[in-house]
């Protein structure tokens, strides 16, 4: 029983993401001109679906239909997953102020901790070689524009 | 104006030199990320479209498929030479070829499935030239409703019928279909889901979901469960060309995984896994040494790959001539149409005759420049492979955040791609296939459409769906795919 807990948990996210969408639905207006229906339609019956794929997917979960895979057997290590979670948060803070290669590179140090790597430094370097690398190719070369942020005096025009 | 004349001024479109070179970048960057272990042809295509933002279309799309086409030939790479941990029994060219490989036949199963994928690429765009004005044909007499009972075909098939759970299947279509409806309504312009959010407005773009559960989802995955998982890497010893006795056995595998591959790439069954799986059980069972498979028989390379390569191509002829995509990838590659304002069709083979065989040429010429790429250049390649797992997945998704983040230059696409990449992971960790939200993504906003459409034309009849015959057929073939293999399993 102990063991589908995370899966009836699931289960009540679907159910609950079919609830909001339903709500959604329902401050949607429904007149639909000569076609009968209106753009709220398809959301209802999105929300249906997904109502009724909630209160299945529980019921697999609770008379153990629900294949589960190999991961059952090794445990979840959270030290990894938080280090690239946090590598993605420090990029989307750091992306406007601080521009596409400083976040770059905290996404790119982070990740690489995430997976084991204890090399800060080299780390750093390939992050710092490789964002730069990407960041002047668009810029330069393809013309779609990336912040260039606090490297914007050494980088010059480059960016926005 | 025949299909040979057409393909006759496709090649004057593709042959020019700034499209041979856009060929060229296409096959060169789809083999190098398809190489990368963990990266499959959807995320290679989904992380290389920021790319095109700023090309001409015709350039951009023949760069396209060129990164289609190389990724699943680089892909081939990796599983031969590589045997990644919890993936190979997935993929039955791992069966073989990683076996080869241990054997030290690494070059022979290379080759063969270099060749093979040749072989049957070519055949296989030879066959998408000759269907395609059929299906074209066709295609012209479909009405909205036909046309929505097709998507309903589509998404039961890649949902429900195929996969290991049906609920799970519709569960990650339904999720599509809901992140579909986010923007602004195209009949109405209401907005649905956005929540006043700006980015929102545009629509959830196809690269943002594609990248969040490809990508981060995956990188989050191995982290935290395969972290101390490391693959093997094969040598790359000896002769990589194939013996005669190589030759003799693959050929005919060659042909008979075309024959397979094409026709099931052309309906909606989910791409190539099947026919992947079918080459390799046809070849065991014709084999004149049966005892070698699961040990490393050549044909057990030649067939599936080659069979991967052809429905790879079958799938252009759905997504091209009726702009249904029958995979993840080719939702991706849809969506990459839709970016520049064109909806693949029978329409897009009048209105944009150019770039429609333009395209279809340039896979022609995309399949030779691969096997140059790939046989005599085959050691470039296998370095890329001895990239450490922590700088390769922190470089993809430095890569991948890149392709989100320049839709709006805003950090609200970051952390839309950040919530799907949990998605990905729990979906991946739950045994949620992905492909049918990507699909449903993509498809769920054009289905709506013509629904609407068919209901707009009757004055909101709905018989019109069951009153059309070649709707009604469609339907009822639905049901039947859904109702034959429950009865079955009843009746057992």
């Amino acid at each position: 029983m102990r063991r589908a807990a995370a899966e009836l948990a699931l289960s009540a996210g679907v159910l609950a993401l079919g609830a909001g969408a339903a709500v959604g639905t329902a401050l949607l207006p429904s007149e639909g001109g000569y076609a009968g229906i209106g753009p709220n339609f398809f959301p209802g019956i999105v929300a249906a679906g997904l109502l009724i794929l909630g209160v299945w997917l529980g019921f697999e979960a609770l008379t153990g239909r629900w294949r589960r895979g190999d991961e059952a057997r090794s445990t979840f290590d959270k030290t990894p997953f938080l280090w690239i979670s946090a590598g993605l948060f420090a990029q989307m803070a750091l992306v406007g102020p601080g521009g596409f290669v400083v976040a770059g590179t905290a996404l790119f140090a982070c990740v690489a901790r995430g997976f084991g790597s204890r090399r800060v430094a080299r780390d750093l370097a390939i992050g710092v070689a490789l964002a730069l690398g990407v960041f002047l190719f668009f810029t330069r070369f393809l013309n779609v524009s990336l912040p260039a942020g606090w490297l914007a005096p050494l980088l010059g025009g480059a960016g926005l | 104006m025949g299909a040979f004349d057409a393909l006759l001024a496709g090649f004057s479109v593709a042959a020019t030199p700034v499209n041979l070179l856009w060929c060229l970048i296409g096959v060169t960057l789809g083999t190098f990320v398809g190489v990368l272990p963990g990266v499959g042809p959807a995320l290679t295509v989904a992380m290389l479209l920021p790319l095109t933002a700023k090309l001409d279309p015709t350039g951009a799309l023949i760069m396209f498929a060129g990164i289609y086409y190389g990724a699943m030939f680089g892909g081939s790479t990796t599983t031969i030479l590589l045997n990644t941990p919890g993936e190979s029994a997935s993929i039955v060219t791992a069966l073989e070829g990683n076996r080869m490989a241990k054997a030290g036949r690494a070059g022979p199963a290379l080759a063969t499935a270099a060749i093979g994928s040749f072989v049957a690429g070519t055949i296989a765009t030879v066959a998408l030239t000759l269907v395609a004005p059929l299906v074209v044909e066709l295609a012209l007499k479909f009405g909205p409703a036909e046309y929505f009972a097709l998507m309903v075909f589509a998404f039961t098939t890649v949902s429900a019928v195929l996969g290991t759970s049906t609920v799970r299947g519709l569960t990650s279509l339904a999720l599509g279909l809901l992140l579909g409806l986010v923007g602004i309504d195209s009949q109405t312009g209401q907005p649905r889901f956005a929540f006043g959010i700006p980015e929102l407005l545009d629509g959830i773009d196809v690269v943002v979901l594609a990248v969040g559960l490809f990508a981060v989802g995956e990188a989050l995955y191995v982290a935290a469960y395969q972290r101390r998982l490391t693959g093997t890497l094969e040598k790359l010893s000896g002769s990589i060309w194939m013996s005669a006795e190589d030759w003799k056995r693959s050929w005919p595998a060659w042909l008979r995984a075309t024959g397979i591959g094409f026709p099931f790439g052309t309906i909606p069954a989910g791409g190539s896994e099947i026919p992947t799986f079918l080459s390799y059980a046809t070849e065991r069972k014709l084999s004149k040494h049966p005892e070698e498979f699961g040990k490393g028989a050549i044909e057990g390379v030649a067939g599936p790959e080659a069979a991967n390569n052809a429905a790879s191509t079958g799938v252009l002829v759905p997504l091209l001539t009726l702009g249904i995509p029958t995979s993840a990838t080719a939702a991706i590659l849809l969506g990459a149409f839709q970016n520049y304002g064109l909806q693949p069709g029978p329409l897009l083979f009048e209105t944009q005759s150019a770039l429609v065989w333009g395209l279809i040429a340039s896979l022609y010429i995309g399949n030779v420049i691969l096997l140059v790429l790939n046989l005599p250049l085959i050691g470039l390649w296998v370095k890329v492979l001895s990239i450490p797992r922590d700088l390769l997945y922190a470089g993809i998704l430095v890569f991948a955040t890149l392709g989100a983040y320049s839709l709006h230059q805003s950090w609200v696409d970051l952390a839309t791609l950040y919530v799907f990449g949990l998605l990905g992971f729990a979906m991946r960790r739950w045994d949620f296939p992905v492909g049918p939200a990507v699909i449903g993504l993509i498809l769920g906003p054009l289905g709506e459409t013509q629904f609407r459409r068919a209901l707009s034309i009757s004055q909101g009849d709905a018989s019109v769906f069951i009153t059309q015959p070649i709707s009604a057929a469609l339907l009822a073939l639905t049901a039947l795919v859904i109702l034959v293999p429950w009865l079955i399993r009843r009746l057992k």
